[in-house]
């Protein structure tokens, strides 16, 4: 059993996947730190706290919303979304599943193209940086790389659902 | 597999879930924690955006409250006193020809000073208060009139919005302000009664819009009824010629 097959399968071979624990971990510390931003675009928590960069300035820069939706507010529902299925992917009915895989998979994907635009926007365009925005772009690389060894299960025989 | 495996093995999947979500938990409350603090002091100890109750025994009581702020030589025999409102269009125009011309002639040369009191007519700019007290925030840097330029500059980009603390931030550190001494001043009621009592002062010289400008030389204050510069130039210079003495 190779180290992919073993996070996929976990301990002894049917146990919780560890890779599914760690996404599950990584997106609720992620989901904090949208939240955190939410919260101040909301105009809910005062000034912004960054040690490092220039938050303030990426915050009020037009490209912080999409339309009238805070990027803060996508990153509080992807998080979400991503800790719901990971958290679902532990319980024992669905720790074969390979859509609860498929879904990790392409969701954390696509959360680190759109984190790579974001973080290319701050580099570029914006010309400033912003602490949380780094921290969440850390983040959700980490938690596409955890759910690598997904699609270990999608190319199983043994998968259901 | 050996029912003593199978055993064994449901024994550490319990053990690894039990440890899975401990730390879940753990990651949980203090993320609960965190956010609900920040969220906390920002609703409770927000900053302060609109005018406070004052109450002066007398008119020397506001005159002491009420803090202009001055460019110029404080010993120069002109004042030229602007009551404005960073807000409205007219004192940005003000703050970014006039004043410009005011300062080559006059300031600059020692025959007057410039002094500006807040005047935020808060009944149509929401934000013009809160605005004033970031101007002072940044005073206590020493850097009053750049930050005064910077919102009278950007007045079309935050004048609309509903949160304009970041962007007041973002000016701040432009300046390169200390953005967390500048942070927890604006996010207070740090000169809120200075701004209040400014309005006051305001009201009670009878000034109901703004810009308005006032000179004031040898014990003579006169009123501008137009805010360009050559109206300025004459008030200033009528006062100082018929000042016995003046020259």
């Amino acid at each position: 059993m190779s180290d992919a097959e073993r996070s996929v399968a976990g301990p002894g071979g049917s146990g919780p996947a560890t890779n599914r624990m760690v996404i599950t971990l990584l997106s609720l510390v992620g989901f904090f730190v949208a939240l955190y931003l939410w919260a101040h675009n909301a105009g809910l928590t005062g000034p912004i706290v960054c040690g490092i960069g220039d938050c303030a300035t990426v915050q009020s820069s037009e490209y912080a919303t999409i339309g009238p939706v805070p990027v803060s507010a996508i990153g509080v529902v992807g998080y979400l979304a991503l800790i719901l299925l990971a958290f679902l992917g532990l319980q024992p009915a669905h720790r074969e599943s390979k859509i609860i895989g498929g879904l990790l998979l392409a969701g954390s994907a696509g959360a680190v193209v759109f984190s790579a635009y974001l973080t290319y926007l701050e580099a570029a365009v914006i010309q400033a940086w912003c602490q949380y925005c780094v921290v969440s772009a850390i983040l959700i690389t980490l938690i596409f790389l955890a759910s690598l060894p997904e699609a270990v299960r999608l190319k199983g025989p043994r998968g259901n659902s | 597999m050996s029912r003593g495996e199978e055993r064994r093995q449901a024994r550490e999947v319990g053990s690894d879930m039990k440890k899975f979500y401990f730390l879940f938990g753990a990651v949980a409350a203090i993320g609960i924690g965190v956010v609900g603090y920040k969220v906390g002091s920002g609703v409770f100890g927000s900053a302060v955006s609109a005018p406070i109750e004052l109450d002066f025994e007398n008119d020397e009581a506001l005159v002491e409250m009420a803090q202009g702020v001055t460019k110029g030589d404080p010993d120069a025999p002109v004042t030229i006193v602007e009551f404005g409102d960073y807000q409205c269009p007219g004192c940005g125009s003000f703050a970014l020809s006039v004043k410009p011309q005011l300062e080559l002639t006059f300031i600059d040369s020692g025959q007057a000073k410039f002094v500006f009191y807040d005047f935020p007519l808060i009944s149509i700019h929401p934000n013009a208060f809160i605005a004033a007290r970031a101007a002072r925030c940044a005073a206590d840097q020493d850097k009053f009139w750049e930050y005064h330029e910077s919102l009278f500059r950007n007045q079309a980009r935050w004048s609309s919005s509903a949160t304009p603390i970041g962007t007041f931030e973002a000016y701040a550190d432009d300046l390169g302000l200390d953005g967390g001494e500048f942070g927890s001043c604006l996010n207070s009621e740090r000169f809120a009664d200075v701004v209040s009592a400014n309005m006051e002062l305001g009201a009670r010289m009878g000034v109901s819009g703004t810009p308005t400008i006032l000179v004031n030389a040898n014990g003579q204050l006169r009123r501008v009824n137009n805010n360009d510069y050559q109206s300025i130039a004459r008030a200033i210079e009528t006062i100082m010629s018929e000042t016995p003495g003046s020259n």
